[in-house]
């Protein structure tokens, strides 16, 4: 095959070509750390990259979410346990008030220590942060429990008259606020508007379950189950002209009991913490660990970069170098 | 047989005269060694022999020939290698032209290292989950809407950007390359093919102009799948030049449109009034059934323009004849058809439902529309209701009738539409014609790998089509061009016959001095 100066020429500079476009990608990758700067260049990576990025941002969501909840939780039981602190002061109250060396006058002074013990057990019910109420279920922007004519109301019902097991009463107990913290969020097929309890965290704790609601009847007594109104009618009991000291003792059996509520549902609270806890650290691994595969994807380990960029030089300078050479001589040199 | 005395002197003339010719035609080839498109030349020499002697006469005895002759000076080309070269032209120019528009449209989806749809989509589900916690916070409802409001300004933006590089598109195919490059083209070849049937009618080989003539086809070449016929037409008795035409050839069809033919051509003209861009014929030799071409341009940069302009992938209908390559058109429906998923899908989302009536009644309380008013959103008209913009609690945060205003099952709702797959359809009255199925991040993710991938194989046939042309140039090259140790070994032969031919020169003035200084008579 002939050889003309036009093919070689030709040939040369498509090399020269050929191996500056790679110096300089390689120089782009060395300068911005990244491994492919278009999608085209490297189209699975840059989809795992995209997806990668999703699974991230969704991770820090559920960290975001995650924390939220467990400062809720925590506010939350730190005003139960305000909660409980007045019911035991309610119950050593009522004890010495029902003794047989108290005067009347006596029991009214206990009495009005009661009533002042409901007071600020209403306070502690309607706790909250920057308006966000803890113990209403839903209910988070106004006070959930309010009091109509002495007697204890949970989000406008009167308690006394939801009767304990009732669908009523179920309904307001179940209510839940739940949020997202990675357990693939499903709804339930039936209902539409109910979300499947286990695909997702519940932050309610709606007052209602340790408050106690409805009336029993005890001894011939018709009690109320809910402290407050024990309260209530136990200060009405040590006032009475004809004080029964019976009727004062059920009182305060009845409200020993439902005070049990209270410490179950800090128990509860605290085994939901130390749940949250644990998906905490396990969506922080994950999270290091996909930071990591991010990493490999998409950055480009710069030791191996430079020296591919000073190879990939240095074989340009040896082209240039070595054309100089090609280029030049002719029969014309030779000839004199 | 008797010798002419003064025959010698004739055979050297001519043999001094040849050499010069030899000499002068090697330096014109060194001259041109750089020159586009030369090729080389060489010298059709022919040697004389004793004629008509022998039709009369018969010859006894040495008969010598009278010496060479230079019959013309001929070019050194292969047609074959120019056919291939050219049809691997057209390929390559089609290619060049979809990258470079493919590339543009890449540069509008690529989020590799910009902010793009997806991560405005991924903003939107991080504040929805902010706002799972405090569902009756208006300043966090106002951060939902101004994220959603990045959703569809983006898709506006994305919407005018795939227009900007159509009109770039339009503008390339029509000014630069057809007005411009290929009907200029045209006309040249026409009047170059005047031009060297006048000058080979007078005997001049006209080999500057085939050379000229022969760039000029390879450079249309690249523009459009043609093909050159050359039918030679006698003249007269001694005299036959080639006419030249060249035609658009639809090898899928057979169609052969004219146009060139000698001084005659036809021009090519862009119609962009319709959806679709079509090519005109404008001619003015040569009938054709009907003036849009579109369909005979099968290679070449005008179709990959084309397909660029009017590719419109799974949403052209392939039995209206509409261009299924994925172009522009392509991804601006993708797009579309995006945005009026998401909008539906959202919209279906906040609608408030009465359960107590059956069928139950459904309120809508939109939150995207159309920003031309009408009922079809598209992502160039999408945008936030002005009911949404005036009330950032315009979001529904519950539709359950159990929870109280803190509930937050729709919010809920609305993070698992962002996860969960959706179907999107290419016609929305088919349910069968599905685009994608999968949520929507994933469906922008899709599009840009679609895009990503045509790219980089487009590129990869180009480096091919690059590197096969490159060796027929070779080929091309090794046969037509000029070499320059060649020719100068060639000149040191010419000098060479023509020192000899003086010399001999020389010999025979001797000889024949010999021969007049013999007796003394006359001296």
């Amino acid at each position: 095959m002939r050889i003309t100066s036009r093919m070689m020429t030709n040939k040369y500079k498509r090399s020269l070509n050929e191996l500056s476009a790679s110096v300089n990608k390689l120089n782009d990758k060395v300068s911005s750390g990244r491994s492919f700067s278009k999608a085209s260049e490297n189209t699975s990576a840059a989809i795992s990259a995209f997806q990668l990025r999703r699974s991230l941002s969704r991770l820090e969501s559920y960290q975001s979410n995650i924390s939220n909840a467990s400062d809720l939780l925590q506010n939350a039981e730190t005003a139960l346990m305000e909660v409980n602190g007045i019911a035991q002061e309610a119950s050593t109250k009522l004890i010495q008030g029902i003794s047989g060396s108290m005067s009347d006058s006596d029991r009214s002074i206990v009495a009005q220590q009661l009533r002042s013990l409901q007071d600020q057990l209403l306070q502690s019910l309607n706790s909250n942060s920057a308006g966000n109420y803890y113990f209403g279920g839903t209910h988070t922007d106004s006070a959930p429990f309010t009091v109509t004519s002495g007697k204890l109301q949970y989000k406008g019902i009167d308690l006394d008259t939801l009767a304990s097991g009732s669908a009523a009463e179920q309904t307001l107990t179940d209510d839940a606020r739940y949020v997202d913290i990675g357990l693939s969020l499903q709804f339930d097929p039936l209902q539409p508007t109910k979300l499947d309890g286990s695909t997702a965290f519940n932050v309610a704790i709606p007052g209602i379950r340790f408050i106690g609601s409805g009336t029993t009847n005890v001894d011939g007594y018709d009690v109320s189950n809910n402290l407050y109104n024990l309260l209530g009618q136990a200060a009405d009991g040590l006032e009475d002209a004809n004080y029964s000291s019976d009727y004062v003792n059920t009182l305060l059996g009845q409200f020993q009991n439902q005070s049990e509520h209270i410490l179950m549902t800090v128990t509860e609270i605290g085994s939901k913490s130390s749940y949250l806890d644990f998906m905490a650290n396990r969506i922080d691994s994950e999270y290091l660990n996909m930071q990591e595969r991010q990493a490999e994807i998409e950055y480009a380990d710069p030791a191996k970069t430079i020296i591919d960029f000073k190879s990939q030089e240095m074989a340009f300078e040896a082209a240039l170098s070595m054309g100089a050479k090609i280029i030049q001589p002719s029969i014309f040199n030779f000839i004199s | 047989m008797l010798r002419s005395t003064f025959l010698g002197f004739q055979t050297a003339s001519r043999a001094l005269t040849a050499s010069q010719i030899c000499i002068d035609v090697t330096g014109n080839n060194i001259a041109n060694a750089d020159t586009e498109g030369y090729t080389r030349q060489r010298v059709d020499l022919v040697s004389i022999s004793s004629g008509g002697y022998s039709q009369k006469y018969m010859v006894t005895g040495a008969s010598v020939g009278y010496g060479v002759a230079a019959d013309g000076i001929s070019q050194l080309r292969d047609p074959f290698l120019d056919l291939r070269f050219r049809t691997e032209n057209a390929e390559s120019g089609k290619l060049e032209t979809i990258v470079s528009g493919l590339s543009d449209l890449e540069n509008i989806f690529d989020e590799t290292t910009s902010e793009g749809l997806q991560t405005q989509l991924t903003n939107l589900l991080t504040q929805l989950q902010t706002f799972s916690n405090t569902p009756t916070s208006s300043d966090i409802a106002s951060i939902v809407r101004t994220a959603a409001q990045q959703v569809a300004q983006i898709m506006n933006t994305y919407s005018q950007q795939i227009d900007q590089v159509r009109d770039q598109e339009i503008y390339g195919l029509k000014t630069s390359t057809v007005e411009n490059d290929f009907n200029s083209l045209v006309k040249n070849i026409a009047s170059l093919n005047e031009q060297i049937r006048e000058d080979q009618t007078h005997g001049n080989p006209s080999n500057e102009l085939m050379d000229r003539r022969n760039t000029l086809i390879d450079e249309l070449s690249k523009l459009a799948n043609i093909q050159v016929s050359s039918t030679p037409v006698k003249i007269s008795e001694s005299i036959t030049i080639d006419r030249v035409s060249i035609s658009l050839y639809d090898a899928s069809t057979g169609t052969s449109i004219g146009l060139v033919d000698d001084a005659l051509y036809n021009t090519l003209s862009v119609d962009t009034t319709g959806d679709a861009v079509s090519i005109d014929l404008n001619s003015s030799f040569g009938a054709h059934e009907t003036k849009d071409i579109t369909d005979h341009i099968t290679g070449g940069a005008i179709k990959g323009y084309l397909d660029i302009i009017n590719g419109g992938g799974a949403f052209a209908d392939e039995t209206a004849g509409e261009n299924t390559f994925k172009g522009v058109p392509y991804y601006k429906a993708t797009l579309d058809t995006f945005a009026a998923k998401f909008a539906q899908v959202f919209n279906d989302m906040n609608a408030l439902e009465d359960t107590s009536t059956t069928p139950s009644t459904i309120t809508p309380k939109p939150l995207f529309e159309a920003s031309d008013g009408g009922t079809e959103i598209t992502a160039g008209n999408i945008q936030l209701t002005d009911a949404w913009l005036d009330d950032a609690t315009y979001l529904t945060t519950t539709k359950d009738p159990d929870a109280s205003s803190g509930g937050s099952d729709n919010i809920l709702k609305m993070i698992q539409a962002m996860n969960s797959g959706h179907t999107f359809l290419v016609d929305p009255a088919d349910s069968s014609s599905i685009l994608f199925e999968g949520s929507f991040e994933q469906f922008v993710s899709g599009t840009i790998s679609d895009l990503a991938l045509d790219v980089s194989l487009h590129q990869s046939y180009t480096e091919t089509s690059g590197t096969v042309l490159s060796n027929l140039f070779n080929e091309r090259e090794s046969l037509s061009g000029v070499s320059l140790d060649e020719e100068g070994v060639n000149l040191l032969a010419y000098e060479k016959a023509y020192n000899a031919a003086a010399r001999f020169m020389t010999v025979i003035d001797e000889a024949v001095d010999t021969l007049l200084s013999m007796g003394l008579v006359g001296r």
